[in-house]
């Protein structure tokens, strides 16, 4: 017999268990396929209906959480906000400009954080198909990650002179902003169309399962619209858009508990920011729309640098307050900048005194209490839009475009044209996007 | 893996296997060993040659070996401590031989039996790396001694043994030949009887650094298993050697073996010991009767210079902790059962009040042999421990920080007008209310159990199936008192607990063939699977109600968290014995991880040891001289592996998030990477071991050079890909080092006899790259990875100097006073732009260890030894000094008050100098008397009083004395525990206890 049968005859024999046994053992559970029982990965996600709608509320919530990034530029950078004693070395850059460096936190997060929104309204997209066909949630749920796209590239657009537009880790290069733009347009019409056939009450299942409360898809799509169709110039299309928006709904973004307003935690958690007094001192007399945005009845907080004259914040100064994505008078004063620009001065006098005249709202938006006024020349009416949007659309990220637009009309100069493309993207993007 | 794979993979193994030896008929070969002097020699390890048959001598030296194939054969006996003898005996079939050794005393000998790092037993003269061995006999020598781990201080070449925390149970970390990773770990892989155990120091609540600092605990799991129940140690240094683990051995491997029983009549042991241990230092407070500028500031002093009232309440903190360890193991057997049984209780008082470590554990070792052919092993081990920890370090909480934050002029004593102890005017809590009121223990219960079963179907084969399991359960529940430290703190409740469940399940078929005298050859081929389960529930509670001790209270939180790793190894292995003088062994090991996706789960390590031998045993030369005894020659070569941090990082994670009050989910800014695969080392080790004087000395040496390449960083994305960063595979670092061991066996006559053990071992770790060479990366305060530079070297911000190379001063006005004052070190770059420099301040990393022992035996009854440890070279960063200067509570802050206007250590100025930390850099030089130990042997007519058949009294000392130009309290601590990169950081550490004991045992 040959060792090798003496062996396999021994296993045969009553003792084969031996072996059985410590094979069946070491095969046991031998998968080395495991998952990650404390996260779900993209593939789960994107391949589960529910996944794909949890990732559509996710991209709400990481558009909402950045609000304050976009706030810190614009507001600093203009004549909005002030620093605190608090802040950081790179705020108070941005509020004198001196100092200014593009490693700094501030030039990174309003761009990463906008490319995040950006790929989960990707993965949501790519996605959609989990969702029933021609379904309303379907519909919905596009609509609404082409909206957050396009608020994404629209809020990189007034930030950063030039933007990618591909969102990956191969590298793209920035696009000037007139390609954006029409990225952004084509973005908002086709969400548009994805709901123009359904109605409100089949969309009841998206609101109640992905949309935030107090959200209004189809008004924040014309709303945007409008938004864009002015900042490129297209003012037609920007009066036709903002004539769609109701002026009686408000759309906002909500925070309920866990969840915190960033603005209000930036200003009263953080105690980094706080108001330019020059904002309550700057207003025509008898507007009422400064003690709407702040607190102009108790003394404001200590400035640094010290000759920074500071009020605390009035809108946005409790936890869970909510924020406008738009304004329903940002409409009104839209289309009185299309009119005015496009040689039709009547109706533009009209909506600026529209705005001035408000004496009450049953929204929760600032009304102006003041008297109608007239004026007769294109850029005396420029000089006004500019100054009512200063006080209607205050911390609503807009101001800088602003400066963008109206230039020498506005009585500030930013300390920044625009932040520069973040060094990491600089350092690490294979397109070497820096030059 | 299905089963029928590895069937078919088992029966090719077995197949390449050579002929085997033929054998019908079998003896019984028995006889006693015993030393020059005719004693017993318990626990000498019998082998038949070319077999897998063996036995262990009992305590009556008497040894059995049954089944033994009738022939001609040569058996040889191995004893540490003693040369290895063999003889030839005629086994005849039915009949029994008697075959007796006597064994000469020898310094340390190759023949010494090894098991870890291959895949059947062997001897150390056959493998081409080096091999640590630590006897149980060595472990039970060291004093005061209660975790493995701490028993290898001073014991082991070429290992670091740093103790982080003074805090009784305290972590031990060891770095055996540098450290080989950044961002993983860098402690060694424990293994005990050969089931790999955890020994995470993954802090539960921080008690020392700060959670995002690594996270570390003060204790590692090796404090769990009491010393007393080791039989033998080895250590495995590098890649060349630890090959087998494959994919987690990147740091080397401690296999731990414990004591088994032999056959012969029951053995008792009793042992107790009583400990007082007593701070080794106190920190030097100013105690100037007038008053500084902090004293101003927080300590309620009119003005500077006005007459105050000081404390130093270290009379409250420290105190001298009295411990006690009690032992009891019976052991025994008959020729077909062997058991041993061990038990201890443990109770050791911390130097700093409250803090208190008491440790049960009972551990039953079980073999039964079933037939000649089949044997089985039953080993279970239960720990349960609770630790009074009280936080320290980073800790705004922790007592000694308290003591180092604060001005001496704060009175923190009770307050019977408030009914409180006051607040702390500066930190988080007060001391003496954290000792008072506060808690922190953390208890384990912990099960560790072994199952074996040997098939030797033929003498030449061997299999073996072994299952291993390390179960426990970790909680710990810290609790803050509300309004303990500020009049709106409502009190604070952590309670996380831990489950963690390792599985091992290992198979090995060995073959043994010498086809020819003078050639051997030995076959392995084996299989592991490893499961690592963990899960932590952390509940925690705030706004507290009084009285309540429990979670709850009106703001609850709790989260939980659940990993598992799984590993699947196979091996093979061979080995060539030429005429016992030139050895080769040679392995593959192919390992695949769950943490690591399908095109990278498979790696493969290799290795290659060469050992060329000349002594007594070698054949074909008539021996060497008797004053150069033995000489050998060995190189390797091996491969291994590390784990990435994290065993998730292959996925493209989503986490968890709210908006609107409805779920949702987004991706994790840290992009999947499926093609991570582990950290790959490589070490070349060559080295030569040298007997003079028939054995009586011998000096080992050995250098080393090992790369560790695709080192786990994390790495910027391109920002507009969604991403922040991914790990990838992408830094390497290197490890050179020699190491040199000298034992000696001065004398040895009977009325007296000295052994001595010499060590010195030098390693340089250099990082060799980053993603790019300009890279920096900063851990926790000063600690650096720079290419080109020790891992971990301090970098920071020095003074300004004169051309000269002097210290700058400057003009600094305050209190219509002005002082000179240093001040921190500029650049201007070539922008122009002028910025705070940072340099290279220091290196923690030991330019060199030595440590010297020293046994005598003087007369028969009484023993003495003496360790001393040192380390050399490795600078400290006092952070304890820096803050006590800036808060004035050093002495040295008594210079400025006495009105010296020239001043490096300036409190009235803290921002101007607070990054220069170049002062705070020292020289953590130290060496230590880490045992001492007198043992009398009492007089058989006292022990027989007791009826016992031998009893000894201890007395002891642990760290009695260190000598060190560190002026902190201990230079050996961390203040980071267990961090692989955050060391020599000393920041409010409680320090390592010297330690007294006195001791009896007795065995029956």
């Amino acid at each position: 017999m040959t060792p090798i049968r003496r062996i396999i005859s021994a296993a045969r024999g009553p003792r084969k268990w031996v072996l059985v046994a410590a094979v069946a053992a070491g095969a046991a559970g031998c998968s080395l396929e495991l998952t990650n029982p404390n996260a779900p990965t993209e593939e789960t996600v994107v391949s589960d209906l529910d996944g794909v709608l949890a990732v559509a509320v996710g991209m709400q919530d990481q558009f909402a959480q950045t609000i304050d990034d976009y706030m810190v530029t614009n507001s600093l950078v203009t004549d909005e906000w002030g620093t605190r004693t608090a802040s950081l070395i790179a705020y108070q850059s941005l509020l004198t400009g001196d100092n200014f460096d593009d490693s700094y936190l501030v030039v990174l997060t309003p761009w990463a954080r906008s490319y995040s929104v950006i790929k989960s309204a990707n993965t949501v997209l790519a996605g959609a198909d989990q969702i029933g066909t021609g379904s309303a949630l379907r519909a919905g749920t596009v609509a609404l990650a082409r909206l957050f796209k396009a608020m994404s590239y629209g809020m990189l657009i007034q930030q950063y002179e030039q933007v990618p537009i591909a969102v990956t880790t191969e590298g793209s290069l920035p696009q000037p902003r007139a390609i954006v733009l029409d990225t952004i347009f084509a973005l908002l019409e086709s969400a548009r169309a994805e709901i123009a056939s359904v109605s409100d009450a089949d969309l009841a299942g998206f609101r109640t399962r992905v949309a935030g409360t107090g959200f209004d898809l189809r008004n924040t799509i014309d709303a945007m619209l409008a938004r864009y169709y002015l900042i490129a110039g297209r003012y037609n299309d920007a009066i036709t858009a903002a004539n769609r928006v109701s002026p009686t709904i408000l759309s906002v973004l909500a925070y309920p508990d866990p969840t915190v307003n960033p603005v209000q935690n930036l200003a009263f958690g953080l105690n980094y920011v706080a108001g330019l007094n020059s904002f309550v001192t700057q207003a025509e007399a008898g507007d009422l729309r400064p003690a709407y945005w702040l607190n102009t009845t108790t003394a404001g907080p200590a400035g640094n640098p010290v000759d920074t004259a500071l009020r605390f914040l009035r809108k946005y100064s409790t936890r869970n307050e909510s924020f406008p994505l738009y304004l329903p008078d940002e409409m009104k004063l839209i289309k009185a900048e299309a009119f005015a620009r496009t040689s039709r001065p009547a109706e533009a006098l009209v909506l600026i005194n529209e705005v001035r005249t408000q004496t009450s709202s049953p929204l929760d938006e600032p009304v102006a209490g003041l008297p109608p006024i007239v004026l007769v020349t294109q850029a005396e009416m420029l000089a006004e839009i500019a100054r009512q949007r200063r006080y209607e659309l205050y911390e609503q990220g807009l101001r800088w475009e602003d400066t963008r637009r109206f230039g020498t009309a506005l009585t500030t100069t930013p300390t920044l044209s625009f932040l520069p493309i973040p060094q990491q993207e600089c350092d690490v993007n294979p397109a070497n996007p820096c030059g | 893996m299905g089963s029928r794979r590895f069937l078919s993979f088992l029966s090719v193994a077995l197949l390449v296997f050579p002929a085997f030896a033929s054998a019908q008929e079998t003896g019984t070969i028995q006889g006693r060993v015993a030393d020059a002097t005719g004693a017993p020699v318990a626990s000498a390890q019998i082998r038949v040659e070319g077999t897998t048959l063996g036995a262990m001598t009992g305590a009556d030296g008497t040894y059995r070996i049954g089944g033994v194939p009738a022939g001609v054969h040569t058996i040889s006996t191995r004893r540490v401590g003693y040369a290895p003898e063999r003889a030839t005996v005629t086994a005849s079939a039915g009949g029994t031989i008697t075959q007796d050794f006597t064994l000469r005393a020898a310094a340390v000998t190759l023949n010494e039996v090894v098991v870890t790092g291959v895949a059947a037993p062997t001897t150390k003269r056959q493998l081409g790396n080096t091999i640590e061995t630590v006897s149980g006999e060595q472990v039970a020598r060291a004093p005061g001694v209660s975790s493995i781990d701490q028993a290898l201080q001073g014991r082991v070449t070429g290992a670091v043994v740093s103790e982080n925390s003074g805090q009784p149970g305290g972590g031990i970390s060891i770095r055996l030949r540098g450290t080989n990773s950044i961002l993983g770990g860098a402690e060694p892989l424990y293994v005990i009887d050969g089931v790999i155990v955890d020994n995470s120091s993954e802090a539960l609540v921080a008690l020392s650094g700060n959670a995002p600092r690594g996270n570390q605990a003060l204790s590692n799991r090796m404090a769990d298993f009491d010393p007393g129940d080791v039989e033998r140690i080895e250590v495995l240094k590098g890649a060349a050697a630890a090959a087998l683990y494959g994919a987690r051995a990147n740091n080397g491997v401690i296999q731990i073996f414990t004591k088994r029983g032999q056959a012969g009549r029951p053995s008792v042991a009793a042992a107790t010991d009583v400990t007082w241990s007593k701070t080794p230092k106190r920190y030097d407070l100013n105690m100037h009767p007038n008053a500084g500028f902090q004293d101003v500031a927080f300590g309620g002093a009119p003005a500077f210079g006005a007459p105050i009232q000081r404390f130093d309440i270290q009379d409250q903190i420290f105190r001298t902790g009295l411990g006690t360890n009690t032992r009891l193991s019976i052991s025994g057997g008959n020729e077909g059962t062997t058991y041993y049984l061990g038990g201890g209780y443990q109770k050791e008082e911390g130097i700093v009040r409250p803090t208190e470590y008491d440790r049960t554990n009972v551990r039953a070792n079980l073999s039964q042999r079933l037939s000649d052919q089949f044997e089985v092993g039953l080993r279970g081990n239960y720990i349960n421990s609770t630790n009074d920890f009280i936080p320290e370090g980073e800790q705004t909480q922790g007592v000694l920080t308290s003591v180092v934050f604060t001005p001496t002029s704060v009175n923190p004593a009770f307050n019977p007008n408030t009914g409180r102890y006051p607040y702390n005017p500066l930190l988080g809590a007060n001391p003496l209310d954290v000792i008072e009121n506060w808690s922190a223990p953390e208890k384990v219960t912990r099960i560790l159990g072994g199952f074996d079963l040997t098939w030797r179907p033929l003498t030449s084969v061997s299999l073996k199936y072994a299952a291993g399991l390390d179960d426990y359960r970790r909680e710990a529940n810290y609790f803050q008192p509300p309004f303990s430290t500020s009049a709106t703190f409502t009190g604070s409740i952590q309670n996380p607990v831990q489950f963690s469940r390792l599985f091992n399940n290992d198979l090995t078929a060995s073959h043994a063939w010498t086809p020819r005298q003078s050639l051997g050859l030995n076959s392995s081929v084996g299989f592991r699977f490893t499961s690592d389960k963990n899960e932590t529930v952390r509940a925690a509670g705030a706004n507290l109600g009084p009285g309540q001790t429990l979670v709850g209270g009106a703001t609850q939180t709790a989260t939980q968290s659940k990993t598992e790793l799984r590993t699947v190894g196979w091996y093979i292995e061979e080995r060539v014995n030429l005429a016992e003088r030139l050895y080769l062994t040679g392995g593959l090991n192919w390992d695949a991880s769950s943490a690591f996706g399908p095109d990278e789960r498979v790696q493969m390590f290799p290795r290659l040891g060469l050992s060329y031998v000349l002594d007594r045993e070698s054949r074909g030369t008539s021996g060497l001289g008797s004053m150069l005894s033995s000489f050998r020659l060995r190189a390797a070569y091996g491969e291994t592996g590390g784990q990435p941090p994290g065993i998730y990082s292959r996925f493209a994670n989503y986490e968890n998030t709210s908006f609107s009050g409805r779920p949702g989910l987004v991706s994790s800014i840290t992009a999947g990477n499926p093609n991570l695969k582990p950290e790959r080392q490589r070490e070349y080790e060559g080295g030569f071991d040298v007997g003079f004087f028939d054995e009586r000395a011998l000096v080992e040496f050995s250098y080393y050079d090992k790369r560790t390449n695709d080192l786990v960083l994390s790495i910027p994305l391109p920002p507009s890909s969604g991403f922040s960063q991914q790990f990838q595979n992408i830094g390497s670092l290197t490890n050179k080092g020699v190491e040199l061991a000298l034992n000696t066996v001065n004398l040895a006559s009977e009325r007296f006899a000295w052994r001595s053990r010499f060590t010195y071992s030098a390693n340089r770790s250099k990082v060799a790259k980053l993603v790019t060479a300009a890279d920096t990366l900063l851990f926790d305060y000063l600690n650096a990875i720079i290419v080109g530079q020790p891992v971990g070297v301090f970098l920071g911000g020095t003074y300004a100097r004169t051309p000269d190379g002097q210290i700058a001063y400057r003009d600094f006005t305050t209190g219509g006073q002005t002082y000179l004052l240093p001040y921190r070190q500029q650049d201007t770059l070539a922008s122009g732009a002028i910025v705070n420099s940072r340099r290279i301040i220091g290196d923690p990393n030991p330019k060199f260890v030595a440590t010297f022992g020293n046994d005598f035996d003087i007369g028969e009854r009484i023993q003495l030894s003496v360790l001393l440890d040192g380390r050399f070279g490795n600078d400290v960063a006092n952070f304890s000094r820096r803050i006590q200067e800036l808060f004035g509570a050093a002495k040295v802050n008594e210079r400025e008050i006495s009105g010296d206007t020239v001043n490096r250590t300036f409190s009235g100025n803290p921002t101007g100098r607070s990054l220069i930390y170049e002062e705070y850099i020292e020289d953590g030089s130290y060496v230590k008397l880490r045992e001492i130990a007198l043992q009398f042997t009492l007089p058989p007519g006292i022990v027989s009083r007791f009826g016992a058949d031998r009893a000894s009294l201890r007395l002891a000392g642990r760290n009695l004395k260190t000598w060190t130009d560190y002026s902190g309290l201990d230079p050996e601590t961390n203040t980071f525990s267990a961090s692989t990169v955050s060391r020599g950081v000393e920041f409010a550490t409680t320090p390592i206890p010297k330690q007294f004991i006195i001791g009896l045992s007795f065995n029956y």
